[in-house]
């Protein structure tokens, strides 16, 4: 099945990839740009940009608006100034009349708004707040929690309750997760394997959509450059396709294996430790079935990318045509964010069998829940029943394709090349 | 002559003939869309000949030469390599060089060189030695390590030459090589060809410039608008066609023979001309009404035609029925 052909194909391939600047580029640039955007999305989290907010705060009652007042001043945002807060007791018939009075102060940005703490809210917790932008996240998040403390103080000081009664109401409900495995004992389980199963959705993601644009263009050129013609003189259009890609994915591989350095050495060693609401709970099984449903994938995309590649001429009219491949990619990873929420839900399971699909699915799913071996077996048979259908139709298509010249050809003609 | 046999049954049992043509084409169509590049093609190519597809661009030479090479599957017909259909060991055998040349712009020179080998199952120190070679050849040593795309259009050419032959195939199939070369190149690459031809290889080379395909081939096939209309020997084909051919070259007005009964036709090639008569016995009589015009004459001869004559002559008159001559 491998000759000489197809392996001086696949040597050439490598050559041109695996010791390429790019390849050592892309290798360290994807790593740096995932902690980048890790590190912007925390920093962006952290910059609220709300230094210099100035709230007007009226409650119905002077005891309510003293406790806001007392308890409010405790809090760091109130303590370094990032907020300023005014205090007043209004009645609710004269609260119309109040922003009337603000209103200049508002529209010009030096009053952010007024929140209004009308006395039912000690009954249904209902806070008003009149401002140019009402729907303020960062004004909610930094007051929502600290008036619901002082309406829960002032809803029971009437009812006697001790300190530790007080401490209890306040308290929120904490869910502690178990996993139930086949393991004897129940292991309280943290968010090491969701983080882990959002770095494969990821990586495969990334890598494909790079690799796959790679493929693409490498193609283009090779049509465009003529040198096809020559290949095809000594290969089949078969063996050219088979070396590229297989080299291709090799080169891939390497990559990925580089990628996932820092997990093997976890799973393998006791060199890192990692946070116990991070431990990761991966096995040496669950590595290999990553690497080989992510060989398949390589594979899968490979060929669709090289196929695309040798029905266009230029780079413009392939970019269009590769938009499917990128949907077909595209809509698994998206839906993976789901499966990290709940990997049980119903379009999960689902998409686990789906072609395509199942590439970045049940590495995510099997990452997050414990899977029965015939589950996973099943999605690479799957995987591969794919590879099979995929084959003979992109040979066909790349071996017209190739030494087609002229405008894009339309899905007609593409149809008519798979039945010739 | 390499060792292959046709099997000939006759009265007095099985006989073995040796098998004078390499190549056969037989009936080899190819269509795309709704134009016939090629109508039912069919030619042989002999051993150890140099062998010329000729004919106009667009006229259908690439077409049957990339069936040759199985890069495009014909319609219908074969293709027999010394009887049998042409298949990998074709391939194996065969250096091809394209009439769009192409090569990887990043790649280095030896590494291409190299690649290419290897491609058809040749590497190792012998085959980079043999590369060397040819750089120095064609006098490209100093730049074996520089990139593709760093060397002019023509020194590109000559790289591409050189991954044709290098791996020593039996069958050089070259399509237009002269195209884009200049004058000393070409003289490099007519003295490979020959030398290759001298080792006992075959070469098979499309052109459009008759002059070329004249001075070089043994065998030919003339194509027009995707059909075969004459195929033979080159020196049969000539004898055939400069029967009633006269070349000459003069001085004075000849405006005079155009409408005189005993020529068939006035071909004007700028430093000749070529005369048709319409019986080959009035030789004399043309000579004489030559000179009784005052025509002067520098050169007279009888009995010649140049391959372009001919091949204006056929390729003139549109699709014609197919001329074939024996060796």
């Amino acid at each position: 099945m491998i000759n000489n052909r197809i392996i001086a194909i696949i040597k050439r391939e490598l050559r041109e990839k695996l010791m390429s600047k790019s390849f050592i580029f892309m290798t360290l640039l994807v790593p740096l740009f995932m902690l980048l955007m890790i590190g912007l999305q925390m920093l962006f989290a952290l910059y609220q940009g709300d230094k210099g907010t100035r709230i007007e705060l009226i409650t119905e009652s002077e005891s309510l608006t003293e406790s806001c007042k007392k308890y409010l001043a405790k809090q760091d945002f109130i303590k370094d100034e990032t907020y300023a807060i005014l205090y007043d007791t209004v009645p609710r018939k004269s609260l119309k009349s109040r922003i009337e009075d603000r209103k200049k102060e508002i529209l010009s940005g030096k009053l952010t708004g007024v929140v209004f703490v009308p006395s039912t809210a000690l009954k249904d917790k209902q806070i008003e707040f009149y401002s140019k932008t009402p729907t303020n996240l960062t004004v909610f998040e930094k007051l929502d929690n600290n008036l619901n403390e002082v309406l829960i103080d002032q809803y029971f000081s009437e009812k006697e309750l001790t300190d530790e009664e007080l401490k209890f109401a306040r308290m929120s409900v904490r869910f502690s997760g178990y996993k139930v495995s086949e393991k004897d004992e129940l292991e309280e389980e943290g968010y090491g394997n969701t983080a882990l199963a959002f770095l494969f959705a990821l990586l495969i993601y990334f890598s494909v959509i790079f690799s796959a644009g790679q493929t693409l263009n490498s193609v283009l050129e090779e049509k465009n450059s003529k040198v096809v013609e020559v290949l095809l003189s000594s290969a089949t259009s078969r063996e050219f396709m088979t070396g590229k890609i297989v080299g291709c994915t090799i080169t891939m591989f390497v990559q990925m294996v580089i990628w996932l350095l820092p997990i093997i050495i976890l799973v393998t060693t006791s060199w890192i430790t990692l946070p116990e609401s991070f431990t990761i709970d991966i096995s040496y099984g669950h590595l290999v079935f990553f690497l080989f449903n992510f060989l398949l994938a390589s594979f899968i995309y490979q060929g669709l990318s090289a196929t695309v590649g040798s029905m266009f001429n230029n780079p413009q009219e392939a970019q269009s045509g590769f938009f499917p491949v990128i949907i077909l990619i595209l809509i698994p990873f998206l839906l993976s964010f789901t499966i990290m929420r709940n990997p049980n839900n119903p379009l999960a399971m689902a998409a686990s069998y789906v072609p395509f699909a199942t590439l970045i699915v049940m590495p995510v799913r099997f990452t997050i829940v414990d899977l029965p071996v015939w589950k996973l077996i099943l999605s690479q048979l799957i995987n591969i029943a794919t590879l099979m259908l995929i084959f003979p139709i992109s040979g066909k298509v790349f071996r017209i394709g190739m030494l087609r010249t002229g405008t894009k050809p339309s899905l007609r003609e593409v149809l008519r090349w798979l039945k010739s | 002559m390499v060792g292959s046999f046709d099997i000939h049954s006759s009265k007095n049992g099985i006989m073995m003939v040796p098998h004078t043509h390499a190549l056969e084409i037989r009936n080899l169509s190819k269509s795309f869309g709704h134009i016939k590049a090629v109508r039912n093609a069919s030619f042989d190519v002999p051993e150890g000949s140099i062998f010329g597809l000729i004919g106009r661009n667009g006229a259908g030479k690439t077409t049957i030469m990339r069936m040759m090479m199985n890069i495009y599957l014909p319609d219908s017909g074969e293709i027999l390599l010394r009887g049998k259909q042409v298949d990998q060991e074709f391939r194996n055998s065969v250096g091809y060089l394209p009439e769009e040349r192409g090569l990887y712009k990043k790649m280095k020179v030896l590494e291409t060189l190299m690649f290419f080998a290897e491609l058809k199952g040749k590497k190792g120190k012998a085959v980079s030695n043999k590369a060397k070679d040819y750089l120095e050849r064609f006098d490209l040593m100093d730049r074996m390590n520089s990139k593709v795309e760093e060397l002019s259009k023509g020194n590109q050419q000559k790289i591409q030459f050189i991954t044709t032959i290098l791996h020593d195939p039996e069958f050089i199939v070259l399509d237009e090589p002269f195209a884009g070369m200049d004058p000393i190149n070409i003289n490099i690459l007519r003295e490979i060809i020959l030398e290759k031809k001298r080792e006992g290889k075959m070469i098979i080379f499309s052109t459009h410039l008759m002059d070329f395909a004249e001075r070089m081939c043994d065998h030919i096939a003339m194509i027009n608008h995707g059909k075969i209309i004459l195929n033979g020997s080159l020196s049969s084909i000539k004898t055939e066609y400069s029967q009633k051919n006269v070349t000459l070259t003069y001085e004075g007005d000849i405006s005079f023979l155009e409408s005189h009964p005993i020529i068939e036709k006035v071909s004007d090639f700028g430093n000749s001309t070529g005369i048709r008569l319409k019986d080959r016995e009035q030789t004399q009589e043309f000579l004489r009404l030559l000179l009784d015009n005052q025509v002067k004459i520098k050169r007279f001869d009888a009995e010649d035609i140049s391959l372009q004559e001919i091949f204006i002559e056929l390729a003139g008159k549109g699709p014609e029925e197919e001329l074939s001559f024996d060796q």
